[in-house]
């Protein structure tokens, strides 16, 4: 009898866990995200209100970025104190972000005004809930001319501003100073090309008399982001229908051009024992750069205050210099995409008061003397072509002269539909896929090609499923 | 008993609550263990009695819970498994079984299946027999026993996504302890994390840790029960050493360790965070991509909101669960010794 029942609650004990398994896909309710916008409200929305408007405002800012957000929104609620009030409030990464957002949409609980990455900005579009900025401008006869215009391409489509820039960075090539004059090399006369970098790699690499290899020439971390923008330079198209701006994309161009350059010459270097491969997390290669175990680093503008203060403080310290991103060719005409996250305003579900609060607030944030406070604050890039005059700007520049390079190289690009970046709705799971076979291409002994063609047609089929989901 | 539902995976359940819904698992096992190994006084006839109408009303809340957090999920997903997704997820049009003949005729699928297999083969093994292999040396008489004991049975108190990042810096290519003990002893460095060749062992190795601390508690407290009768008639009979462990302490612990193998392999079929953090998009050429990581990556990760194949992957790991536990029972219980 003992051993019967005890046997007995050991195998229902099991089999419940087993049961457990069973939980699965979250429960989702199946209305959509409600009818369409009444329109573009004007200013007299906003001046009839009675009371205080309350607005929500979710980002994805962290840290030393987080107490910046709050500085504006304080800095907001005070110049409107009576009329509006935004409360911000942090929602975890770009990523949980959006998947909130998906939530939000479908219990009709969105927040006034949402901070969405870039690559979010062709799903941001095809769920119909926002108000595109322009429209907003042109009720107001309101100039958006005071934009970075290689920034605001970035967040147009169709023709239209679609979200108010509000933190930006641009590429860069990060260069160890004393490496590169102990290599015999001139750091004041950085390598252009993908080929000069791979010479500059070479004479960078330092082993030690074990044949152990002390310092690598080249690290970076295996990040699509790179891919767009050596397509972007070189005037191509990364994927059809005109980057995804004249109609949804259904094909990214991955098999040759840029993608393919690039898989193979990074794929050289870290075979050749050129350059380390951290992997797919940008932290890790941003920690190889910071102790000196690369020379030379891509990454974005937004690590350059981190990465002076780490050279600084190094047990061999060093000075970090800037370049320009790196081009396929040294006549390749075109600059580097802008991307970074912008502000979009919620219409559905949203009453005409508050949209024009939430465009009051848009407006405030991208202003010159809001973005010069938080370029210094964050190292992102200002959206406002004046707030580069401001006072506070002149004098941060004046104290990072390497971030000087990030706005060279923006003026010097002439806004196009390449250098605008490619739109596609799939496009977080398509760079991860890209990136997935650039690895695979540097650590086992798949080709180039095949491995890029693998991925272009699992990403094909993505962009299909994505496109068909969004018709319905 | 009850009580033990809370074990399930809630990969899905929440967007928010993944990892903190996976890391309850262990906790609840205990309970679970503990119903198990006190369960033998009950009486059935209790359940035939007039008080069977009193019975159930005290059963009701935790069959509320059940069926709201398990058996509505579970119609659910059945449900979302033969419906199209729009981009907010919600569930569309019907597509009959469409979802499950794109999965059978993907050869990813597959892929991820073996990866399965061989995670689950990989960390279960090595979990049960090692933390048995530490609990009997620990029945040694040495000084400061107790220390050791404490210390094996430490991990069970890390959460898998803590532990997953100390693991994360330790694997670091660049900074980490593991390549730098290897250049130490004039190794080339490893791509723990970047290299498809070592990304699974990489994460197989922090699942067992992670498993470990819990085996060794589970096994040290059946090590406790053992009546010291038993091992002192074996002794006197001259069984020492070895012959004393394989003989007599390793029966004696069947229950336990059948019920470690059971958990330790659902726990593997569920292993969620140490991937998530250590490999995710299932690490270089998606060599860790296990089934509940796939259901995550087509449902959530990178902005997916592909619910109808998530949910036909999870129809196909319940049955998978099913089929290995009955099989479970149906072999391997015979070998267990219950006193």
């Amino acid at each position: 009898m003992r051993r019967t029942l005890r046997a007995r609650s050991l195998r229902v004990a099991a089999g419940l866990l087993a049961a457990g398994v069973a939980m699965s896909a979250c429960s989702s309710s199946s209305s959509k995200g409600g009818s369409s916008s009444g329109g573009v409200p004007g200013a007299d929305a906003l001046t009839n209100a009675k009371g205080v408007v309350n607005l929500t405002f979710w980002h994805s800012m962290q840290g030393t970025n987080q107490t910046a957000v709050t500085a504006i929104v304080n800095a907001f609620n005070a110049k409107y104190q009576g009329k509006i009030h935004v409360t911000d409030s942090f929602q975890g990464s770009y990523d949980d972000a959006i998947a909130k957002y998906k939530t939000a949409v479908s219990s009709h609980s969105t927040p006034s005004i949402m901070q969405i990455y870039d690559v979010g900005t062709r799903f941001m579009v095809d769920s119909k809930q926002t108000v595109p900025i322009a429209d907003l401008a042109a009720k107001d006869g309101y100039s958006l001319s005071d934009l970075q215009p290689n920034i605001s391409n970035y967040f147009t489509v169709g023709g239209k501003l679609q979200s108010m820039p509000f933190n930006s960075s641009a590429p860069l090539l990060y260069i160890n100073a004393e490496a590169f004059k102990k290599a015999g090399l001139d750091p004041t006369n950085p390598p252009k090309t993908l080929a000069d970098l791979a010479d500059d790699a070479k004479k960078l690499t330092v082993k030690d008399s074990s044949g152990k290899t002390t310092q690598y020439g080249f690290g970076a971390a295996d990040y699509g982001w790179f891919v767009e923008q050596l397509a972007a330079e070189s005037g191509a198209l990364y994927c059809d229908n005109g980057n995804g701006r004249t109609a949804a994309a259904t094909k990214l161009n991955i098999t040759s051009g840029a993608a393919l350059t690039y898989t193979n010459w990074w794929s050289d270097l870290v075979k050749g024992g050129y350059a380390l491969n951290t992997g797919r997390p940008t932290p890790d290669a941003q920690a190889a750069f910071k102790a000196g175990k690369v020379a030379m680093n891509l990454e974005s503008t937004g690590v350059l205050g981190g990465y002076v203060d780490a050279g600084a403080k190094s047990a061999s310290p060093f000075t970090v210099a800037t370049a320009p991103f790196p081009k396929i060719s040294a006549s390749d005409s075109g600059g580097p995409v802008v991307g970074g996250a912008s502000l979009w305003i919620d219409r559905v579900g949203h009453s005409d008061a508050e949209v024009r609060a939430s465009w009051e607030f848009a407006k405030f944030a991208a202003s010159a003397q809001q973005q010069a406070g938080w370029h210094e604050a964050t190292g992102y890039f200002p959206v406002s072509i004046s707030a580069l005059q401001d006072p506070t700007d002149v004098a941060y520049r004046k104290a990072h002269p390497q971030f000087q390079t990030a706005i060279d190289e923006l003026q010097a690009t002439q806004p196009t539909p390449a250098t605008a970046g490619c739109l596609l709705g799939v496009m977080p799971q398509a760079r991860a896929d890209l990136e997935q076979a650039m690895l695979n291409v540097a650590t086992t002994s798949t080709s180039a090609d095949s491995a890029l063609s693998d991925a272009s047609s699992k990403i094909s089929k993505l962009i299909s499923d994505y496109n068909s989901a969004v018709s319905g | 008993m009850l009580s033990s539902n809370g074990l399930s995976i809630q990969v899905l359940d929440q967007r928010g609550g993944v990892l903190t819904a996976l890391d309850g698992a262990s906790h609840d096992a205990d309970a679970t263990l503990a119903t198990a190994r006190g369960g033998g006084t009950r009486r059935r006839s209790a359940l035939l009695s007039r008080d069977h109408g009193l019975a159930w009303l005290f059963l009701l809340p935790s069959l509320a819970i059940f069926a709201i957090f398990i058996l509505y999920p579970l119609v659910q997903s059945f449900v979302l498994s033969t419906h199209g997704s729009d981009i907010f997820g919600n569930s569309s049009r019907f597509v009959g079984l469409k979802h499950f003949r794109e999965m059978f005729s993907d050869s990813g699928f597959y892929k991820i299946l073996e990866t399965t297999a061989m995670f689950t083969v990989m960390t279960v093994i090595p979990g049960v027999l090692g933390a048995l292999a530490l609990v009997l040396l620990m029945e040694s008489r040495i000084r400061g026993i107790r220390i050791f004991r404490s210390a094996f049975a430490l991990p069970f108190a890390f959460s898998a996504a803590s532990a997953s990042v100390i693991f994360a810096v330790i694997y670091n290519p660049a900074v980490g302890i593991a390549n730098g003990m290897l250049a130490h002893f004039g190794s080339k460095p490893v791509g723990w994390l970047t290299d498809p060749k070592w990304v699974l062992l990489s994460v197989v190795v922090v699942q067992v840790w992670m498993t470990l601390g819990y085996n060794v508690l589970v096994l040290s407290a059946g090590v406790a029960a053992i009546p010291g009768d038993i091992i002192e008639a074996a002794r006197l009979d001259g069984a020492t050493g070895w012959r004393l462990h394989r003989s007599v302490m390793v029966p004696l612990l069947s229950p336990q360790l059948f019920f470690l193998t059971v958990v330790s392999t659902i726990n593997s079929l569920q292993a969620f965070a140490s991937i998530r953090i250590l490999a995710p998009e299932g690490g270089p050429g998606g060599k860790a991509m296990t089934l509940v990581y796939a259901i995550y990556n087509k449902g959530f990760e990178n902005g997916n909101s592909d619910l109808g194949t998530a949910s036909a992957y999870a129809i196909v790991l319940l049955f998978i669960v099913l089929v290995l536990t009955a099989i479970q029972f149906g072999v391997l219980e015979r070998k267990v010794f219950y006193r």
